[in-house]
């Protein structure tokens, strides 16, 4: 993801594209809360096999930037998936150096590991389908969130967008200034061929002083703007509302769909002898 | 004239009299977060937001690479996780500001930066806002002693422990004593102590000249000169 996509869905239509943003947020926010509770590796599975094409076809995602975003939730569930299973007690199936490899440490690794899949799955479908805006616009309606703080997260927004090209500027100011400090053994003005690109400095020290400055212009920055709000009236009183985000008919059908997907699941595994929740733990008695 | 206009009005009806006079001398009174306190709140929710994702990005090849003790990883950098809750408490010092801030910061973790964490994160960081809050509350967002900051970081921690044993069930795993211990290092250093760090840094750039801080700072002087 490029750095000035931060926030922009793919830019198709499709079936999740036109649902209302906070319904698909609330559908996220839930089944991620059900999977939670939910400790055996069989019913995150399922889901997980069911959300990847659902979700695929559903927002019209290319398999290409649906594996590439895996990476990031591979590596998380890979390493929740190592430190379960070498450090839980139990059966013992195998030892790995130091450590024993037992059969729940497994089980629950799993689990975590597949979890972690599926909710960032969950998560690339409605990042990928929604407008940030929108977003914002439509929980300032359905959810009451309040105007001023609605306005506050998109002018945050806005200074987001513009941090990468920020730190950059940054950097390379603190690198010029750098090179031009006498007596340091580094390479001073002139002395070769001006055109020739300057390395951004690298160490810990550059990179916190860099930080600290985008934090400081940031602030200005942020601060600049809620005067600009505020000298055009926001925060005095009710609104009306630009472009207003309505729910529809089909709002309620992905949300009885994905409901009773998450139900039925559930009720299979549990029939099947397969679904586990807290007590897999065995810690809470 | 009267008291009351139909003007805007983001403070607390206040208590003066027909001639605009307060009856009695108080201390400043504490209105509610105003649009330029939310501003605020929400440029440093993105920087801190987006230092987060960057280090999450790194975090994850960090983890891996440490075998079973990658996870452990999590909770030697957790304070750091947290460190915007105590610095906004210090800089706006109304009540909720920390976690408004942390949920602000999750949301632009979630919805313009696609954490991997998913939108757990929302519920993640207002535990974490209340955690590193509360000893502010106890306080009455009075006193911003080092002291108030590191218990601060206790408290996160601890909010935070609780959490990952719900999420992730680490009560079970062998390591148990190493993770708290390292957990309340960290909460200590990086979010309590540091977020005062960071504040005092900011103040004497006076970006801040304009909030509860900067104000309090200016008083401060006044009543030092007298």
């Amino acid at each position: 993801m490029s750095a000035t996509a931060f926030g922009r869905p793919l830019d198709v239509d499709s079936l999740l594209h036109r649902r209302d943003p906070a319904v698909k947020l609330a559908l996220v926010l839930v089944t991620s809360a059900v999977v939670t509770g939910v400790f055996d590796p069989w019913t995150p599975t399922a889901l997980y096999l069911i959300a990847l094409p659902a979700v695929a076809v559903a927002g019209r995602i290319p398999p290409r930037t649906l594996a590439r975003a895996h990476v990031p939730f591979a590596l998380f569930g890979l390493s929740l998936f190592t430190v379960n299973a070498l450090t839980r007690q139990g059966e013992v199936v195998g030892t790995l150096g130091p450590f024993d490899v037992t059969a729940p440490g497994l089980a629950i690794g799993a689990s975590l590991a597949v979890r972690t899949l599926l909710i960032g799955t969950l998560s690339l479908g409605f990042v990928l389908t929604t407008d940030g805006a929108r977003l914002m616009t439509s929980l300032h309606q359905h959810v009451r969130l309040s105007g001023a703080f609605a306005y506050a997260v998109l002018a945050g927004y806005r200074l987001l967008e513009q941090l990468p090209q920020q730190w950059q500027t940054i950097r390379q100011a603190q690198a010029m200034r750098r090179t031009r400090a006498p007596g340091r053994g580094v390479q001073r003005r002139g002395s070769r061929a001006p055109h020739r690109p300057v390395a951004l400095p690298r160490s810990p020290r550059a990179l916190t002083r860099a930080a600290f400055t985008l934090l400081v212009t940031t602030l200005r920055r942020g601060e600049r703007m809620s005067i600009a709000l505020e000298t055009r009236g926001l925060g005095a009183g009710r609104r009306t509302i630009h472009d207003p985000a309505r729910l529809t008919p089909g709002d309620a059908v992905l949300t009885g769909v994905v409901l009773a997907v998450v139900t039925l699941v559930l009720l299979v595994s549990r029939h099947a002898g397969l679904l586990a929740g807290w007590g897999a733990l065995g810690v809470f008695g | 004239m009267s008291a009351r206009t139909d003007g805007p009005r983001r403070d607390t009806p206040s208590p003066a009299g027909p001639n605009g006079h307060s009856p009695r001398p108080t201390a400043p009174r504490r209105s509610p977060i105003t649009l330029h306190d939310l501003v605020l709140l929400a440029a440093l929710a993105v920087v801190f937001g987006f230092l987060y994702w960057a280090l999450v990005q790194l975090w994850g090849w960090l983890q891996v690479a440490m075998g079973p003790f990658g996870d452990l990883a999590q909770n030697a950098l957790a304070g750091g996780w947290m460190v915007v809750a105590p610095l906004a408490v210090y800089i706006v010092r109304k009540p909720g500001v920390g976690v408004v801030v942390e949920i602000i910061a999750a949301i632009v973790e979630v919805v313009f930066l696609a954490s991997p964490v998913g939108p757990m994160l929302l519920l993640v960081g207002l535990i974490q806002g209340v955690g590193a809050e509360l000893p502010f509350a106890l306080t009455r967002y009075r006193r911003f002693g080092w002291s108030v900051f590191v218990a601060s970081g206790i408290s996160a921690a601890l909010f935070n422990l609780m959490l990952g044993v719900v999420r992730f069930g680490w009560a079970g795993q062998d390591f148990f004593a190493l993770r708290v211990g390292l957990q309340f290092a960290s909460g200590i250093l990086l979010c309590g102590l540091l977020a005062k760090v960071i504040g005092d840094a900011l103040l004497r750039t006076g970006v801040l000249d304009n909030y509860a801080i900067g104000r309090a700072e200016r008083a401060a002087a006044r009543a030092q000169r007298r």
